[in-house]
């Protein structure tokens, strides 16, 4: 009678589990990305990646570029390069980062495949499996995944309008050297930070390295959008600030995807010699060299001052669509919801009251063809249900005004929903 | 025969991307099967790109809305262009399962006892006010499902009065109703079904979830879920699920294929049915090629048998 019993047999998938690294166990697949799977499709109205408006380069121009790199030197363009990176670009690079007040040389960097391996490797070059690590809470997802695939201890600390909470993060390294243990390092986006569009004030910028000086730790300054201000004052890098003084503590990331284009690759770190050697060593094992070709173009970009022209332009466009979304906002969830208002970059955060659980809105706002990031995303500890990410940087101003209003819409039903209830 | 096949996918549904797995893997075994092949993403041109050319079959890998609610069945029925699964009056009555469950009830064929609400309820004539008769009568822990959405999304297991309201809110964003249904404790199982005439139940499997109930993490393969082939059931039980997943297939007038899951109690040993599917996962982790697998049936032969029934 139980036969079925005996010839049972148990299905396996995947035959090498027992294989993996224990550092895979924490990377699964998400609900949420299933969900902006749909957000890739033309119909949908996408607040979700944030995706720069290549559109808005001139492609005559790069194709120029291209065919000079191939004509004038196809054979280094199309050769294995330097570790380091292609030095007439580190040459233009150390340009890019004087016009942001930092003062360097092409010795001082390392050049990346985009700003995502620099995360990497400086994750691979610090963290141990159970190193303490501080970042701003929310942070940008793809420098916590980074260090989740080191294992890494993250400890958010809370941001605000003024940026990163330094009380907070005094509080955090206190408690952890009380407890002898060693911050590896502290990460921030220090303008217009993705995902909050906060900018870290100046104050602050000085409170944080000197507690990095005191805690005898690094700060990872992530910069890719400092070049993108729509308004308000520059304010001088974190690094600028340590190069004022002993220049130890601070390494500085940057990229192209949104002062050229994504498709480029190319990132690059900025980091006392000592570490720039080991992050050497780190592009070495993982690709050799960045692409050298792409580097080759990339020179060329900067080689023609028409680059700087190409900023004002993308500038130009971003403020339209930062301040469509910001009306659009007002317009629609006045007194409902906050939001942050970025003086640059990319990005708007968006509080919702603690009831709604974003990641439930957005399975509704697909449906009705609009995508945005839910905050959990961004939190390391399951923390930002209320919370969401929007970026303007993508879409036309008919279509923001189209989708917030969508969006709008939805939250308000599911606060009325909430309130039925009570 | 040769045959030009559209395979249907995408969609606009939230199972989207399973949608597309099971697409590209349907897509190949049919080129291995020497037909011609056009992947076709189901938006807003699919009506152009169905009459661009002369399709012999549409192939439909789509999940969820417009794929298993009978919108794409009617459209192509329209169009004069065959296609596989069951036709629209399967989809039409097993998508919605507030009206799937009252056949079945009607019927006699088991299902867990339920009520459902719609959302506006809540806001217009409030409905919460009768939750606690709602509990009172099913119980906890219960269980709290979108009425018509796939891949468990939106799917809670309540085992507190006081997480009703947020899984209610959840399942919502989802679907326009929630349904509340008694928490079986049993054997998770899904009976797939092939054939035209005389249908036959491939081998029961058996889902055993690491976290205890079958919701999206372990429906798409990555959470730590077991699976069984043949369950691990007596014989008489196995008699008796074979036999309502039969019921199920005939009541809602399935032809060719459909998956009914089952929740066989542990207790009185009534199999429960929670779902029928008439478009069911083809990856390489679903249900239906695991189970053909089972019966000596390779994913190409499961797909050729399909494209064959629909033609017939």
């Amino acid at each position: 009678m139980v036969l079925t019993f005996f010839m049972s047999k148990k299905i396996t998938f995947d035959y090498w589990k027992h294989l993996y690294s224990s550092r895979m166990e924490g990377m699964v697949s998400s609900e949420i990305r299933d969900l902006l799977s749909l957000s890739a499709r033309p119909d949908i109205i996408s607040f979700a990646g944030g995706l720069p408006e290549v559109r808005a380069l001139n492609y005559q121009k790069l194709e120029r570029y291209i065919k000079r790199s191939l004509k004038t030197d196809g054979d280094i363009s199309l050769q294995y390069g330097d570790s380091t990176g292609y030095y007439p670009l580190r040459t233009k690079l150390i340009d890019v980062m004087a016009i942001e007040g930092i003062e360097v040389d092409e010795e001082d960097l390392v050049v990346t495949t985009g700003g995502q391996q620099a995360l990497d490797l400086l994750a691979k070059t610090f963290i141990d499996q159970g190193d303490a690590v501080i970042t701003e809470a929310p942070s940008y997802t793809g420098a916590l995944n980074a260090f989740k695939a080191y294992e890494a201890r993250i400890i958010g600390i809370p941001v605000e309008e003024k940026g990163i909470d330094t009380r907070k993060a005094e509080e955090a390294l206190k408690d952890l050297a009380a407890r002898k243990i060693q911050a590896k390092f502290i990460y921030v986006v220090s303008n217009f930070s993705n995902p909050s569009g906060f900018t870290i004030s100046l104050d602050r910028r000085e409170k944080l390295l000197g507690l990095a000086k005191k805690h005898n730790t690094i700060i990872i300054e992530d910069n890719p959008y400092g070049m993108l201000r729509y308004g308000g004052k520059a304010l001088p890098t974190i690094k600028e600030l340590d190069i004022r003084g002993d220049n130890r503590n601070v390494i500085y990331i940057s990229t192209l995807s949104k002062m050229l284009a994504p498709a480029f690759r190319i990132g690059w770190i900025a980091a006392p010699h000592p570490v720039l050697e080991k992050l050497t060593l780190g592009v070495q094992s993982a690709v050799l060299c960045g692409s050298t070709f792409s580097q080759r173009i990339a020179f060329e970009y900067f080689s023609d001052p028409a680059w700087k022209e190409n900023i004002r332009e993308f500038i130009k466009i971003y403020k339209k669509r930062r301040d469509t979304m910001l009306a659009s906002l007002e317009e629609n969830l006045s007194g409902i919801a906050e939001w942050s208002k970025p003086e640059g970059g990319f990005f708007i955060w968006l509080r919702v009251p603690e009831c709604l659980n974003m990641k439930e809105v957005l399975a509704d706002a697909v449906r009705k063809k609009v995508a945005f990031v839910p905050g959990t995303g961004f939190y390391a500890d399951g923390r930002g249900t209320d919370a969401a990410r929007l970026a303007f940087c993508t879409e036309t101003r008919e279509n923001i005004q189209k989708g917030i209003k969508i969006l709008s819409k939805i939250i308000k039903d599911r606060i009325k929903l909430y309130k039925s209830f009570s | 025969m040769k045959k030009s096949i559209a395979v249907l996918m995408g969609g606009r549904s939230l199972e989207r991307e399973i949608s597309i797995k099971s697409g590209q893997r349907i897509s190949n075994a049919l080129r291995k099967l020497g037909h011609d092949v056009a992947k076709l993403d189901v938006d807003q041109h699919i009506i152009e790109n169905l009459k661009a050319e002369k399709y012999d079959l549409a192939y439909i890998a789509l999940h969820g809305k417009d794929g298993e609610d009978g919108t794409i069945q009617e459209m192509l029925e329209v169009l004069g262009i065959p296609y596989t699964g069951p036709g629209v009056y399967a989809n039409v009555f097993s998508f919605d399962k507030i009206v799937s469950k009252q056949l079945f009830n009607k019927l006699g064929i088991p299902t867990p006892r339920f009520y459902f609400l719609n959302g506006s309820s809540f806001s217009e004539l409030g409905a919460s006010k009768i939750l606690p008769q709602i509990v009172e009568r099913l119980g906890l822990p219960l269980v709290v499902k979108p009425s018509a959405q796939g891949s468990a999304l939106g799917i809670k297991l309540v085992e507190k009065e006081e997480a009703l309201t947020d899984a209610i809110i959840s399942a919502l964003g989802y679907s326009k109703k929630v349904i509340l249904e008694k928490y079986v404790d049993g054997i998770e199982l899904a009976a797939s079904i092939i054939g035209k005439e005389g249908p036959r139940v491939l081998p029961v499997v058996e889902i055993v979830p690491d976290n205890g109930l079958f919701d999206f993490q372990s429906r798409t393969g990555s959470g730590n879920t077991g699976y069984f082939i043949p369950a691990r059931i007596p014989d008489k039980d196995m008699k008796t699920v074979q036999d309502t997943a039969l019921a199920v297939h005939r009541a809602l007038d399935c032809t060719d294929l459909s998956r009914v899951d089952i929740i066989l109690d542990k207790k009185d040993r009534v199999p429960y049915v929670l779902e029928l599917n008439t478009s069911p996962g083809m990856t390489d982790t679903s249900l239906l090629p695991m189970a053909a697998g089972e019966a000596g049936i390779s994913f190409e032969e499961l797909v050729d048998n399909i494209v064959n029934m629909a033609l017939k």
